[in-house]
């Protein structure tokens, strides 16, 4: 057994960093809610090869793997990028045998989104607000086409969501049912991968401010109320570095749990990050409050992630229906 | 990454399930959760039980040969441990000397200890207990008041330990005594191995609040240790009690074991119980059961990180401390969901229909686990004070003399 990133990774991890770092941050995030664009979007991501980082390499793809593609998310979580990488994720899985709308999608000349619920009025759905090309599931087969994009007021505009309904569709696969089932796995992973991300620097800001705010003569972080606080939210996020990694192994490797894997972290993910967000805030007291600060955009990412892609209580269902089945018979 | 065996881990597991149906006849073999009905008869069979496994090569896997183990990898330790949860073996009696005792007398022994008790204590020729807890020092360890005066080649202790687990049973115990009072608290502590069979050693079992008797206060009364038997040098022992405390933390929920019923028998139990269950019910435990299996799984991973790092070279960190914290959540959101598929059959502490009351049980061990080896409190200043920064409490007790008179 060997539950370890390798050298590889790391050194994704820290070239993803790096470029996060320098692409997109929280105030961007806050810019777009007042109309601003996504940071990075989806040229840079392109072209910095996040976009293909699952699709092989013959269409234009690094060929790698989910595992790869959530220690990439990570960090775009830790800066609310956008658009997401659970969508290039998702796509990637829904086109495995479409080498040109690969190719497109690996390059960013075409802007994908997958949308929920049903192709004639779709469930809010990520990165649709942004996007021209849509990817459905329409009476069991894989459909793409056009359409008609409702955006609603975002709570998180960096996730561009949107309500959309088909104008024109192309068969892509019929009885797409299982790859929809296994993509919609992936973006979970995904998604909880970024929500790791962010929920890791919301913890990491309310510690960092913890060491240097005083009060009553001490510095606040000094208290148990506090530092206990800070603690659990930590311990959280480490459990489901765990769990994340855990599912998109399991999506490379071991198919059969990717079911049960992609589920717990979801709902751990959902749960996780809600909880480094409201320490954040509270932590920061009246300043964690103000829309200049960050701690509400990691908030409002928060509220918005734990419903998307099923909320907590969808997967908690899952994973009881899956236990009880005989799931953790190995 | 990879959480399948490679090839050599697969013809090890396959040689420890030969070996373990080999001996089964020599074998205790328990369900989860599942009571002996003879206290003294079952400590004879738990003994014999590590005996055989030790001959066997399945005791201290890790171990290096020097010390009598296996020189194997923490990976092979990891795979007897499930071979050993598969076959229904109960956890070894000597798991205090195993966990904690053992690797406190690795670094710190001279090479006559090693030799003297290492590999009886992994044979469980000699059971262990680990002596540290006081009346007035739980969490404030390094406040203990149990003293150890120097006389000649000897010392001589005096003072009062308690939820001493195993010391009704125990051969040896490592000690924690206060051998100089006029110096700060934490620099005044001495370590010793003492023969719980010496006089003036005198083991009273204490009744927890789920009715077993599990542990005990011990007391000393000129209780002569040679100074051969210290641990470490004088003044050294809390340097030497915190090699046992990392150690407790990660054999207590640090690596990621179950704490408690395991997910698996929260399974088995929801697969016959939630199917009788009106519908309405059935939605609300089964988020119940999804809750729990989550955190058990999450706690699990978290563990198998850690025996990749420790199994790299690493040392057991105040990481293992978040194990613990984690795990005893995941093992109480797991009693708790088990207790609640009960439903009115957990208002007895055991079941009409055959159920032996094993989440009853379950339920009310639980609580020890979250003082036991650290509360979650001092694990929470633990991790937030040396793994994520944060300033410690003011405290003056850690400069000032511990003066035996003025303790508070």
């Amino acid at each position: 057994m060997n539950f370890e990133l390798d050298d590889d990774q790391h050194a994704a991890a820290a070239g993803a960093r790096a470029f996060f770092t320098g692409s997109a941050s929280a105030a961007d995030a806050r810019r777009a809610l007042d109309g601003g664009a996504v940071a990075p979007g989806r040229k840079a991501l392109a072209d910095v090869g996040f976009l293909g980082i699952t699709i092989a390499e013959p269409a234009g793809g690094a060929g790698g793997r989910v595992l790869d593609l959530a220690v990439v998310a990570e960090q775009g979580g830790t800066v609310l990028a956008g658009p997401s990488l659970v969508t290039a994720g998702r796509a990637a899985v829904l086109l495995a045998d479409q080498p040109e709308l690969l190719a497109a999608l690996a390059d960013g000349s075409t802007a994908f989104a997958v949308l929920d619920g049903p192709a004639d009025g779709s469930a809010p759905s990520m990165d649709a607000a942004g996007a021209d090309t849509f990817l459905a599931l329409d009476g069991g087969a894989l459909v793409v086409g056009s359409g008609e994009v409702t955006a609603g007021t975002p709570m998180d505009a960096t996730r561009g969501l949107a309500s959309v309904r088909l104008t024109s569709r192309r068969v892509l696969l019929e009885d797409a049912g299982a790859r929809w089932v296994t993509a919609r796995q992936v973006a979970m992973v995904v998604l909880a991968a970024e929500d790791l991300g962010a929920a890791g620097r919301a913890v990491q800001l309310g510690i960092d401010y913890a060491k240097v705010r005083t009060a009553f003569g001490r510095q606040i972080g000094s208290y148990q109320a506090v530092k206990h606080a800070l603690v659990d939210a930590w311990v959280g996020v480490e459990q489901l570095r765990s769990l994340v990694w855990w599912a998109a192994w399991a999506a490379d490797s071991a198919p059969a749990e990717l079911p049960l894997a992609a589920a717990a972290a979801k709902a751990f993910a959902a749960r996780t990050l809600e909880r480094a967000a409201e320490t954040c805030v509270q932590v920061h007291g009246g300043i964690g409050f103000t829309w200049e600060h960050d701690a509400h955009l990691y908030w409002r990412r928060a509220k918005v992630d734990r419903l998307l892609l099923g909320d907590e209580a969808e997967h908690l269902d899952a994973v009881a229906e899956l236990v009880l089945a005989g799931a953790l018979q190995r | 990454m990879d959480f399948d065996d490679t090839p050599a881990e697969a013809a090890y597991r396959a040689r420890v399930r030969g070996l373990l149906e080999q001996h089964a006849v020599d074998l205790v073999h328990l369900d989860a959760g599942e009571e002996a009905a003879d206290a003294a008869q079952q400590e004879r069979a738990l003994r014999r039980t590590q005996r055989v496994l030790a001959e066997a090569g399945l005791v201290g896997v890790s171990w290096a040969r020097e010390h009598g183990g296996r020189a194997g990898t923490l990976a092979q330790q990891a795979i007897v441990n499930q071979e050993l949860a598969r076959a229904r073996v109960p956890t070894l009696i000597n798991h205090i000397g195993l966990g904690m005792c053992g690797p406190t007398i690795v670094a710190h022994g001279t090479p006559g200890q090693h030799e003297k008790y290492l590999a009886r204590l992994l044979r469980a020729d000699d059971v262990w207990c680990q002596l540290f807890s006081e009346p007035a020092s739980g969490s404030d360890l390094a406040a203990l008041r149990t003293t150890a005066v120097r006389e000649g080649d000897e010392w001589v202790v005096n003072g009062q330990k308690v939820w001493t687990t195993l010391a009704h049973v125990a051969d040896f115990g490592i000690l924690l005594t206060r051998t100089d009072p006029d110096r700060p608290k934490h620099a005044g502590l001495t370590m010793f191995v003492v023969d719980m069979h010496a006089p003036g050693v005198t083991v009273r079992p204490l009744k927890q609040m789920g009715g077993q008797s599990d542990f005990n206060e011990v007391f000393f009364d000129d209780v002569h240790i040679p100074d051969s038997e210290r641990l470490g040098e004088p003044g050294e022992g809390w340097r030497v009690a915190l090699t046992t405390l990392l150690n407790e933390r990660v054999a207590v929920g640090g690596g990621g074991n179950d704490l408690g019923l395991s997910v698996e028998s929260l399974a088995a139990l929801a697969a016959d119980r939630v199917p009788r269950l009106p519908a309405d019910r059935q939605v609300l435990a089964r988020q119940a059961v999804g809750r729990a299996a989550v955190a058990a799984l999450a706690n699990r991973y978290t563990g198998y990180r850690r025996y990749t790092a420790i199994s790299r070279g690493g040392l057991p960190g105040p990481e293992a401390s978040a194990g613990k914290l984690a795990g005893t959540a995941a093992a109480k959101l797991v009693a708790d969901a088990g207790v609640r598929l009960l439903g009115e059959d957990a208002v007895y502490s055991r079941g009409p229909d055959g159920d032996d009351g094993r989440w009853q049980r379950n339920q009310a061990w639980l609580p020890g686990i979250a003082i036991a080896g650290g509360t979650d409190e001092v694990l929470r200043n633990i991790i937030g004070e040396r793994v994520l920064g944060l300033p410690p409490e003011p405290r003056e007790d850690k400069t000032a003399p511990f003066t035996m008179g003025s303790r508070s």
